[in-house]
């Protein structure tokens, strides 16, 4: 156990002791105020759980079952899959882990000034790309760079906009004749090169989720005498060089002959992605069959048979993945009570059920979730179908509300959620219609359609999801919604580094959901995928990012 | 029968002509824009802008098409936007391996299907003809999605005697053979069972007709007449359902290629519809029309050959 205990951590140890606080939330502030995970769990009287997996060996080949893409422009990137293929080679800045807190990788340190507009990244030293030359700040600045440049066309723009982009006009037209806004550094120093390991992020405005900006999957870091293309032979800092690519097919990796400057790994020689199509069966019987060793993602149809595979491990991790039902400020949600009158209608519990076989948690409706550092417990909203009707009563409607729920067939879960809320709200006089549309028809909707249900993706923090979601005239604010008391606190949440006191602000946040709040949220989903027992030392990522250099196999 | 062909030919090349523009403004007004299907729903607004303009989806449809056509004429049908490989390379790999799997499926199928179904017309209602009669329509109405997850569940997660995937590629840790052996079942079961009944039902007809019974009266042996005087004529029907299999076999392997990760030309179809993949669809098309419609073409000539009756 460390000598000097963060003030924090003893209180929160106290609080555990009293009953206070449930042990889970205690590990997590422990350990995310640097307390090392098996002393944190020594404090609370537990012993950590053990590695029976033994060291890892060398050699062998992992083969997943997973979409092989065109992986050629990495900054472009707007899958999940085509990252987990090129993150073998590419190294990112930071790493989100399994627990949600982000860690050091070729950043080696990161300082914030206490207004959080400027970021210093201290680089590793030792880091080498694989044909040679040393990784330096440089190498960083460029990949910032063209993340950053408009032309390229990065998600990453979107992330970081706000904290160090301005908007110009650069006078050409949108494809609907309107003049289009282009964005550009908002300061010739904003990327600044102290010397030849340091970095800093001069910003415009505060922002503590930049470590996380860096793990986002399209920041891999690309060497520059590769032009941001990606491909068979690239240069890399990581573990695995690509030698062989077909889309719709196979890729193959082999790993480095040096050890990976992290000291994981390599251990397995041979990386392959293998393209089972998007058919969930297929990927059951190349399981089955030992044909692939890990399929990157389950379905809930295909779990029950996997369950029987003896040679078979599913890993599951709880996440921020979710989908909501969320009204449009127009009649009858207009009215906060028939908003709180959907929530109280609905059993979560039953939901989570019902619609994902119970692998995830129940829903709350302040679209944070446990698994976010900043969650606040405050209290189970349990189904309360009398308050449910009163308050409809209250707003207006003694007889109840018809209304009509738009959502999508596939995956299949989605439409079974809002089959099982539907008929819940019955009971409290909400009779919805349910309108499938096709997934196509859906996104065209998404943000028009006066009551539906969306899926939403995990992101590392609440303030992420709330700031997209939510935020009066943010682009993704499908619900129209619109609460000054809101957009002041999330933007306070958002300034704050320490996770108690953006807790603090988020338990207000949290109550103006549940009282205001536009959403009904059912339940949390658990990521789930599954792998052969041989492969030791996975764990599974709730954004699904796989690290094969971590890995190893013992038969 | 020249000019009769030549018709057909021309008949085929307008036809295809209508086809390519029918896929073509489908494609377009079928919901979602290719670059958000290519992109997912996770990427933002300004990405699916710049894809759009960088793949010149922002200018009007019928210019894009008969630049396609344009190009197609002289034999360059694109590149696949989501396979990102030429598409002539593209669809000739695919199309090899489900010609080869519709080969040998077809090897099995017919020998198979003309056996039985002969076997059980020649005695109507006999114990043999009653067997047939019940596996061929418990074949043919057990679809192909249904029959391949029942043949899994047993060869694969049960017996674990048989690779539930085919991915044509000996390193998988199967002989390519044995890849073959469960798609080309479900292939055969699906197929053969209505093939069977076929053949069987014309074998029946014409075992009633009285030049048989006149051959049995003059004495003639029953393995003889059946042989001699039956077999050919009861072939005729099934003759041209056998060569509509050949289409199916071409282009509706889909669910089977699907199910098995089959790198075949039906998955490729599929694939591309879902992506809105246009230069793949567009080629795709107009191979299965060009198949459908020689098929019919070689049938009707193969229809002469076998009854002197009938004239084009």
């Amino acid at each position: 156990m460390s000598d000097k205990l963060h003030p924090i951590v003893e209180r929160a140890g106290r609080e555990y002791a009293d009953g206070k606080l449930d042990r889970r939330e205690f590990l997590r502030i422990a350990v995310l105020l640097g307390v090392a995970a098996p002393a944190a769990y020594s404090m609370v009287g537990l012993s950590a759980p053990a590695m029976a997996q033994g060291a890892p060996k060398k050699g062998g080949t992992i083969r997943l079952g997973m979409r092989v893409q065109d992986i050629s422009s990495p900054h472009t990137y707007s899958w999940i899959e085509s990252a987990n293929s090129a993150r073998q080679t590419l190294d990112y800045l930071a790493v989100t882990g399994i627990d949600n807190v982000t860690r050091p990788s070729l950043v080696q340190k990161w300082e914030a000034t206490p207004d959080l507009k400027t970021w210093t990244l201290q680089l590793r030293r030792d880091v080498k790309w694989r044909k040679g030359r040393q990784f330096t700040a440089d190498d960083a600045i460029w990949n910032l760079k063209r993340v950053l440049d408009d032309k390229t066309g990065s998600s990453v723009v979107g992330l970081l906009k706000g904290f160090i982009l301005s908007e110009f006009d650069d006078g050409q037209k949108d494809a609907k004749g309107n003049p289009r806004k282009s964005v550009k550094l908002w300061d010739a120093n904003a990327i600044q090169k102290v010397d030849d390991f340091t970095v800093k992020l001069n910003g415009q405005t505060a922002n503590l989720a930049i470590p996380e900006a860096l793990y986002h999957y399209p920041l891999l870091i690309c060497s520059p005498e590769d032009g941001g293309k990606f491909g068979i032979g690239s240069d890399g800092t990581g573990a695995y060089e690509l030698v062989e690519h077909e889309v719709g097919k196979r890729s193959l990796y082999v790993a480095t002959k040096t050890p990976h400057w992290s000291g994981m790994g390599p251990n397995v020689d041979r990386f392959e992605i293998i393209d089972l199509g998007d058919d969930a069966a297929a990927q059951v019987s190349a399981l089955a069959s030992k044909q692939v060793d890990m399929i990157y993602q389950g379905a809930i149809s295909t779990l029950p048979t996997v369950e029987r595979l003896p040679h078979v491990q599913v890993n599951t991790v709880d996440s921020g993945y979710t989908a909501v039902a969320r009204t449009h400020p127009i009649k009858p949600f207009d009215d906060k009570r028939v908003r709180q009158a959907l929530r109280h209608a609905t059993d979560t519990e039953a939901v989570l059920k019902a619609a994902y076989r119970g692998l995830g948690k129940p829903g709350e409706h302040h679209h944070v979730a446990p698994v976010h550092p900043e969650y606040a417990n405050i209290g189970f909203m349990k189904q309360d179908i009398a308050k449910a009707k009163a308050l409809l009563a209250e707003a207006g409607h003694p007889n109840g509300i018809d209304c009509q729920i738009d959502c999508r067939p596939q995956p299949d879960w989605e439409l079974l959620a809002v089959q099982t809320m539907v008929e819940q709200w019955k009971a409290a006089g909400i009779r919805a219609k349910i309108n499938v549309m096709p997934s196509a028809q859906y996104w065209e909707n998404w943000t028009k359609v006066p009551f539906g249900f969306t899926t939403w993706a995990h992101r590392p923090l609440g303030t992420m999801v709330l700031g997209l979601a939510y935020r009066t005239g943010a682009a993704w604010n499908e619900a129209a919604w619109s609460n000054a008391e809101f957009d002041k606190l999330i933007t306070e949440a958002e300034g704050y580094l320490d996770v108690t006191k953006r807790r603090e602000v988020m338990a207000k946040i949290q109550r103006i959901m549940l009282d205001e709040g536009p959403v009904v949220v059912p339940l949390w989903r658990a990521v789930f995928n599954y792998s052969d027992k041989k492969i030791k030392g996975y764990k599974i990522h709730p954004s699904i990012y796989i690290d094969i250099k971590d890995l190893w196999i013992d038969a | 029968m020249l000019r009769y062909s030549a018709k057909q030919l021309l008949n085929m090349a307008l036809t295809l002509f209508a086809v390519s523009f029918l896929v073509f403004a489908l494609n377009e007004l079928s919901p979602g824009d290719v670059t958000r299907k290519i992109l997912g729903p996770y990427a933002s607004q300004s990405q699916v802008d710049h894809l759009t303009r960088e793949m010149g989806l922002d200018r009007p449809a019928i210019v894009r098409y008969f630049e396609y056509m344009g190009r197609a004429l002289t034999g360059d049908f694109g590149d696949s936007i989501y396979y990102r490989q030429p598409v002539s390379t593209l669809i000739w790999d695919r199309l090899g391996n489900t010609l080869l799997l519709a080969a040998i499926s077809f090897a099995v199928i017919v020998p198979l299907s003309v056996l039985l179904g002969v076997l059980a017309g020649m005695r109507e209602r006999g114990w043999f003809d009653r067997a047939v009669s019940v596996f061929s329509s418990m074949c043919a109405s057990i679809p192909e999605f249904a029959m391949g997850v029942f043949l899994l569940g047993i060869f694969v997660v049960w017996l674990g005697v048989l690779p539930g995937t085919s991915p044509l590629r000996a390193d998988s840790g199967w002989a390519i053979w044995m890849q073959f052996v469960l798609p080309v079942l479900v292939v055969t079961f699906y197929d053969a069972g209505y093939l069977i009944a076929m053949v069987r039902s014309s074998m029946v007809e014409v075992m009633r007709q009285p030049y048989i019974r006149t051959a049995l009266l003059k004495g003639n042996s029953f393995r003889n007449v059946v042989a001699k005087h039956a077999l050919r004529n009861a072939l005729i029907t099934p003759f041209t359902v056998i060569l509509l299999q050949l289409n199916y076999l071409v282009s509706g392997l889909v669910v089977v290629e699907t199910l098995f990760a089959y790198p075949g030309f039906g998955r490729l179809m599929l694939e591309a519809a879902l992506a809105k993949d246009i230069a793949v669809l567009e080629a795709g098309t107009l191979i299965a029309v060009s198949v459908t419609m020689l098929t019919q073409l070689f049938g009707d000539l193969g229809y002469m050959a076998l009854d002197p009756r009938i004239r084009v």
